[in-house]
């Protein structure tokens, strides 16, 4: 099997129009080339659609922020990831709900920047940045897919991809990697023997590494087997997105939609518990709150 | 491995039951624990149920509580503790607070 | 629990998550939603060995400031790490939901006079961000959390306060930097990535993750002050945590706004020129970046009470 690990570039020609990719371009705004080497931002088309494009670079080395290399989310390239989809939002601003142009998320990463100098500056405003970035343009009607392609790993693809409308993945043959930490160190910090927790985890998704056990959370949308189903099942999902946004119906996508999936999926099963005695417990008191 | 559920229950002489309905306190921090009582109608027995990862410590556990248990004559009590490792000394000191909690006078509005 | 007053004159860094969210909002106004007595405990804990809590180390509740209804999460640090798994991450879910809810109905109730009631989301972080026994949960609750921060904007202040042991740390730390308001104290902790970990990454002649003092300068109270991400910086006392919140909400909501850190593409414009001048100076320390910043000796800062601190102390402007 062909694996995309550390292919991100190669990635976005396999998905989007042929040669129709534009590095460091977004409408009238143009990205200085040496600002955030780590990610990748540009417009292309899909199928004639002119689409946003976000991805992971695993052979780039920031040299102003060494902790940037194989893919790590470092200061710079959160916040050019960020710019990326403000400029986006801005540049369909006036368009109708059906015009405003999706964003592809490529993920192949495997980390936020760890650093001293990344701690100092705020690492966690850079990600944060960019997360508040993609969540106003989902709301704001643009289709966010995200695919995944390698490596999703942690606070990097809550960063990356946890924000999109849809997420979707290679299937675990394609050495896809979606975990906050793989057993082994799962297994040590809770004392289990490897054995145990995997066969824990065939009943409980909810700790065990891995794209099938994100699906059955609602994590995963949709599971793609063939490289060359990238391009039709992106573009599926995107049409899809238009028509759901266009009824209104946002809940359904997102963060949100993932818990509404996963509850469907059986794998989370008490988070619904949670909001719903929530809300009838807050019922029970409410007029003390809103006629204070 | 995995957590383990005790259940002991015990009878007073003279049961006293607690001022509040309910009441909680603790933190289930290492080497710590949380206590939660309730008033309930069980016929003057107190009953604990204590969750636990520790093991081989059952007997411990009935002494520490049967020793609260005599002193406070406790009674139509449900109660229910989440451990996390705490020692005999550390247990007998928040049954002790746990029940002054729950029988503190009621504040206004609480 | 301690009295509310006596837990307005106590340490902040000191108090449980119960007390915090109780102390934080006016006296005996706080009910707790999801109490211990519902035992929502976890479900994937018990499977692994690990001790459960009835309230899953999260408070989850509402009270009051003036006519306001507050809606409050405080995490507790000593369960657990205060680490988010499914059911504390729910917590926090259905908080910022029901927030979110309230602003809706008091906006109809009370057509012209709301933003004299308007909700407010207040967040006592003290948590290193997922739950690793049940991460996969944790981490889609994250994110469910910053989707939910973004629903919130323009609505209802959110308001992050950091000043418990554990600080805010993993997914939780952007979760706490992405809100419009953060308060702490000088205990308090603010960052992604934790003192361990960078040791562990850049070496322990760089980062010496024993030396508390580097520490705090990297991502402590002060620090975070100086350099504008955290906007006010009190004393380590409930009652001065209650007191800075309470004045911050008595701003009109449109200047509560403006101390956001992220959130538009002018803010992104002016992290970036951090960015650029840390990538120029290529600080050493923090030090490096508070004498940049117009403070010329550096290293008295750590020593001086709060009160002399907010005197002296010269910080990154801003732009508006």
């Amino acid at each position: 099997m062909e694996e995309m690990i550390g292919r991100g570039r190669d990635a976005i020609e396999m998905i989007v129009d042929q040669n129709s990719f534009q590095e460091h371009t977004i409408e009238s705004y143009s990205f200085d080339p040496e600002f955030g080497p780590g990610s990748v931002v540009g417009t292309a088309t899909l199928n004639g659609r002119l689409v946003t494009v976000i991805a992971n670079d695993a052979e780039a080395f920031n040299p102003r922020f060494p902790v940037v290399f194989a893919g790590v989310i470092g200061l710079e390239e959160g916040y050019k990831m960020a710019t990326a989809v403000y400029r986006t939002i801005e540049a369909d601003r006036d368009k109708e709900l059906s015009e405003k142009r999706p964003i592809i998320l490529i993920v192949d990463t495997p980390g936020n920047g760890p650093g001293k100098v990344e701690e100092i500056i705020g690492m966690n405003k850079s990600t944060g940045a960019y997360q508040l970035a993609l969540a106003e343009a989902r709301k704001a009607g643009h289709p966010i897919v995200a695919i995944v392609i390698g490596r999703a790993i942690s606070g990097a693809f809550l960063c990356h991809g946890l924000q999109a409308d849809h997420i979707l993945s290679l299937s675990k043959d394609f050495g896809t990697m979606i975990h906050v930490m793989p057993i082994t160190s799962i297994s040590r910090i809770t004392k289990l023997d490897i054995e145990r927790l995997e066969e824990l985890a065939e009943e409980n998704p909810v700790f065990a590494a891995g794209v099938n056990f994100f699906y059955r959370l609602g994590g995963v949308q949709e599971i793609i087997e063939n490289l060359e189903d990238m391009r039709t099942v992106i573009d599926k999902h995107v049409s899809e997105i238009y028509e759901i946004k266009a009824k209104g119906e946002y809940e359904k996508l997102g963060p949100w939609g993932r818990g509404l999936l996963g509850a469907e999926r059986g794998g989370r099963i008490s988070r619904k518990t949670v909001i719903d005695k929530m809300a009838n417990e807050f019922a029970a008191v409410k007029s003390k709150y809103l006629n204070a | 491995m995995a957590l383990r559920v005790l259940e002991f229950k015990y009878k007073a002489d003279n049961p006293v039951t607690i001022a509040k309905e309910w009441s909680h306190l603790g933190v289930v921090g290492s080497g710590d624990l949380e206590v939660l009582m309730e008033s309930k109608d069980l016929d003057g027995w107190l009953t604990v149920k204590v969750v636990t990862p520790v093991t081989g410590f059952d007997k411990v556990w009935d002494l520490v509580l049967g020793k609260f248990a005599n002193e406070s004559q406790l009674g139509n009590v449900a109660m229910e503790i989440n451990d996390n490792n705490a020692t005999p000394i550390v247990v007998s000191m928040r049954l002790r607070q746990a029940l002054a909690e729950a029988n503190k006078l009621q504040t206004e509005g609480e | 629990m301690r009295s509310w007053e006596d837990i307005q004159a106590g340490s902040f860094f000191e108090a449980n998550a119960r007390e915090r969210a109780f102390g934080i909002v006016d006296k005996n106004t706080f009910t707790e939603l999801l109490n211990p007595r519902d035992r929502q405990a976890s479900p994937h804990l018990p499977v692994l060995g690990e001790a459960i809590g009835f309230d899953d180390g999260i408070v989850t509740g509402v009270g009051l400031i003036g006519k306001r209804p507050i809606f409050v999460v405080s995490q507790e640090g000593r369960f657990i790490g205060g680490a988010v798994g499914e059911v504390g991450g729910a917590k926090m879910v259905a908080t910022l939901k029901l927030a979110l809810q309230t602003y809706e109905e008091v906006k109809k109730q009370y057509p012209d006079s709301y933003q004299d009631r308007l909700p407010a989301v207040v967040i006592s972080f003290e948590t290193g961000g997922v739950r690793l026994h049940e991460a996969n949960a944790g981490l889609l609750a994250h994110a469910e959390v910053m989707d939910l921060f973004q629903d919130a904007r323009h609505k209802i202040p959110v308001i992050s306060v950091i000043g418990s042991k554990v600080g805010a740390f993993g997914g939780m730390g952007f979760v706490a930097g992405a809100a419009d308001v953060v308060i702490m104290s000088e205990q308090g902790r603010m960052g992604l990535t934790g003192p361990e970990v960078i040791e562990q990454e850049v070496g322990k002649d760089e980062f010496d993750a024993s030396n508390k003092a580097l520490v705090y300068r990297t991502t402590g109270g002060k620090h975070k002050y100086i350099l504008n991400d955290c906007n006010f910086l009190v004393k380590d006392q409930v009652g001065a945590f209650r007191k800075q919140l309470t004045e911050v909400l008595e701003q009109p909501f449109e200047q509560i706004e403006q101390y956001r850190r992220i959130g538009s593409m002018e803010l992104v414009q002016e992290q970036i020129e951090l960015v650029d001048t840390a990538a120029k100076l290529e600080p050493k320390d923090a030090m490096d970046i508070w004498k940049y910043f117009g403070n010329e000796e550096p290293a008295k800062l750590p020593e001086l009470s709060v009160e002399q601190f907010l005197k002296v102390a010269k910080r990154r402007p801003r732009k508006n």
